[in-house]
């Protein structure tokens, strides 16, 4: 089978410094696909790598069919491709109208076929109200709704969404984060994103961390959860001495802050057999279910699998 | 080629909405009309009557003097301007994005150079005809219907003369910091390498010789004798052939370089022989920078 994306070997070395240190991935058609990792691990250069915009230092990279620097690909690639960008950079003194058209004339398309793009953006990503206005006089949220209208204006195979909420309040947050998913379900478009926020990645099909150029952890959020993230629980006892005791009796790693008193669970269940052998010397307990940020924090400290 | 255009249009928009920055285009065009204002008309009036007798021609010829100069300053002030365009583009990465479309950075670039000749066109012809009304409503008489074509034919070679001339600045100055230090430069030495603040004889020869080797300048020229022709032989109608030939070379009518009188045949290819130099200079260097 044939991948959205389909990666192998990809360096980029600027001078001295390897930014990217020979990464390896394949993304499928109609996923959606999360590149995770702290400032600096090589995520922008990656997705400038793809969306032709640097060039890569060795490797291959096949886009949507098309091999990246190959003789005419490049251009079929960008064809092929939408790019919202980290920053907000259309044009402030223009509508948000003129700025779609005029760049969307950049792609060679037929005036009907344009015209009928821009009702498909702008009805997904509500652009009546904010149409006619001067991209630089709307808000964050409105801005970001024209830069995905932009990115998708000819209709791309593929989305790629450089840090799409960086910056955002929660309630828009949640409104790119809807019309991203909405439009890669029934669009059935490939969506290629870079983030650090962990609960982003949660939602997508398949996740790959990145630290310091490379590769340490890949798989789906469930795997990496089950991988690097365990449950825990925090009790409150009666009296911390007895507590203490009977953990150690028990033979219980913990940790003790301000009285609370962390234990790694194995599971709920597990919880709860913990619970009943110590309930008269609990005082109150709460069950904290393992979240993509301790996968985050996990394979951070510890350098993943690799 | 589509492409091209929609880019040329967007360049066009971002320029023009910009107020701010169109009026600064021209603010170096202001000053001179506000310097003339204020006594550089009165100034070379008097002087021209210490060797002639007054007619009413020779305010005429006169304001015909300045407007020549201004003409040719505004052609290079306005593209320098819309250059901006391309280097805040390339500083705030929006080029980036138009980099992810199909189109090449020598579309995007070559989009910069023709948004530079249409914006410099569109100041050009509006001033002119500022100018004529300003001739007009001084006793002035309007320029003939040849006179005319020719002033407008000199005016685009003279904006084609400095969206190159401009191009290759611009492809040397890579943030909007160096890019602001150069239009200021420019803006403020413009006025004295055209002649337009002092006349060229008035300046000692080593500074004449710059000005004559400036290739911006003989646009200036060609305008001054376009428009002057028929003013001049009226103000010095009987005069000695040596006096008006002083009078041209003082006021940088005609250029007298190393003793040789320069024909305004030599000044037009002057100007496409610097086109055609620039032109390619540029293109070698846009070649370098994005290897």
């Amino acid at each position: 089978m044939t991948f959205a994306i389909q990666v192998e070997n990809l360096c980029k070395q600027y001078g001295e410094q390897q930014a990217v240190k020979g990464i390896s991935f394949t993304v499928e058609h109609g996923s959606l696909f999360a590149f995770l990792g702290a400032n600096g691990a090589g995520k922008s250069t990656t997705i400038e790598i793809l969306c032709t915009l640097l060039k890569k230092s060795s490797g291959t990279v096949n886009i949507n069919g098309y091999t990246l620097d190959a003789s005419n690909d490049n251009g079929e690639i960008r064809k092929s491709i939408g790019v919202v960008f980290q920053q907000s950079l259309l044009d402030a003194r223009l509508t948000v109208q003129e700025n779609i058209l005029h760049r969307g004339k950049t792609y060679g398309l037929s005036k009907k076929q344009l015209a009928d793009n821009y009702q498909f953006v702008s009805t997904y990503l509500h652009l009546a109200d904010i149409e006619n206005r001067k991209y630089g006089t709307l808000s964050g949220g409105q801005k970001r709704r024209a830069d995905i209208a932009r990115a998708l204006i000819h209709r791309p195979k593929i989305l790629f969404l450089d840090e799409p909420t960086t910056g955002l309040d929660p309630q828009t947050r949640q409104f790119v984060w809807q019309a991203i998913k909405q439009l890669q379900l029934e669009t059935n478009m490939t969506v290629f994103l870079t983030t650090h926020y962990m609960e982003e990645a949660a939602v997508a099909h398949q996740v790959i961390v990145l630290k310091e150029g490379e590769i340490v952890a890949e798989g789906t959020p469930d795997e990496l959860k089950t991988k690097y993230a365990y449950d825990s629980m925090a009790i409150v006892f009666h009296n911390s001495s007895d507590g203490i005791q009977w953990l150690e009796k028990n033979a219980i790693s913990y940790t003790e802050k301000l009285g609370i008193f962390s234990i790694r669970v194995d599971s709920t269940l597990h919880a709860l057999t913990l619970l009943k052998k110590a309930e008269p010397l609990i005082a109150s307990f709460e069950v904290i279910k393992g979240t993509m940020d301790d996968v985050f924090l996990h394979i951070m400290a510890e350098g993943g699998a690799a | 080629m589509e492409a091209l255009f929609s880019l040329v249009k967007r360049n066009n928009k971002v320029f023009r909405r910009n107020k701010t920055q169109v009026f600064y285009s021209l603010l170096s065009v202001i000053i001179v009309i506000v310097l003339y204002a204020v006594f550089l008309q009165k100034s070379q009036i008097n002087a021209i009557e210490e060797m002639i007798k007054t007619t009413p021609e020779l305010v005429t010829m006169v304001n015909e003097w300045i407007v020549a100069g201004l003409l040719s300053m505004i052609a290079v002030t306005t593209t320098l301007a819309a250059y901006g365009i391309a280097v805040r583009d390339l500083e705030s990465k929006a080029q980036a994005d138009f980099l992810t479309a199909p189109i090449s950075r020598a579309t995007i670039q070559f989009s910069y150079v023709l948004n530079s000749f249409i914006i410099g066109c569109i100041f050009s012809f509006i001033a002119l005809i500022g100018c004529e009304i300003f001739i007009a409503s001084t006793g002035g008489q309007l320029l003939s219907f040849g006179d005319f074509l020719k002033v407008v034919g000199i005016l685009v070679l003279s904006v084609l003369l400095a969206s190159v001339f401009n191009l290759f600045l611009v492809l040397l100055a890579n943030s909007e910091h160096s890019f602001s230090t150069l239009s200021t430069i420019i803006g403020t030495a413009l006025g004295f390498l055209c002649g337009v603040y002092v006349p060229v004889g008035a300046l000692p020869s080593f500074a004449q010789n710059i000005i004559m080797y400036f290739p911006i300048s003989h646009t200036t020229l060609l305008l001054r004798n376009a428009f002057m022709e028929s003013s001049i032989s009226k103000v010095f109608e009987g005069a000695p052939a040596s006096q008006v030939e002083e009078y041209k070379k003082v006021y940088g009518i005609v250029y007298d370089l190393h003793g040789n009188i320069l024909s305004t045949s030599t000044s037009m290819i002057i100007i496409v022989v610097t086109i055609i130099v620039l032109a390619i200079v540029s293109i070698i260097i846009f070649k370098k920078k994005n290897k």
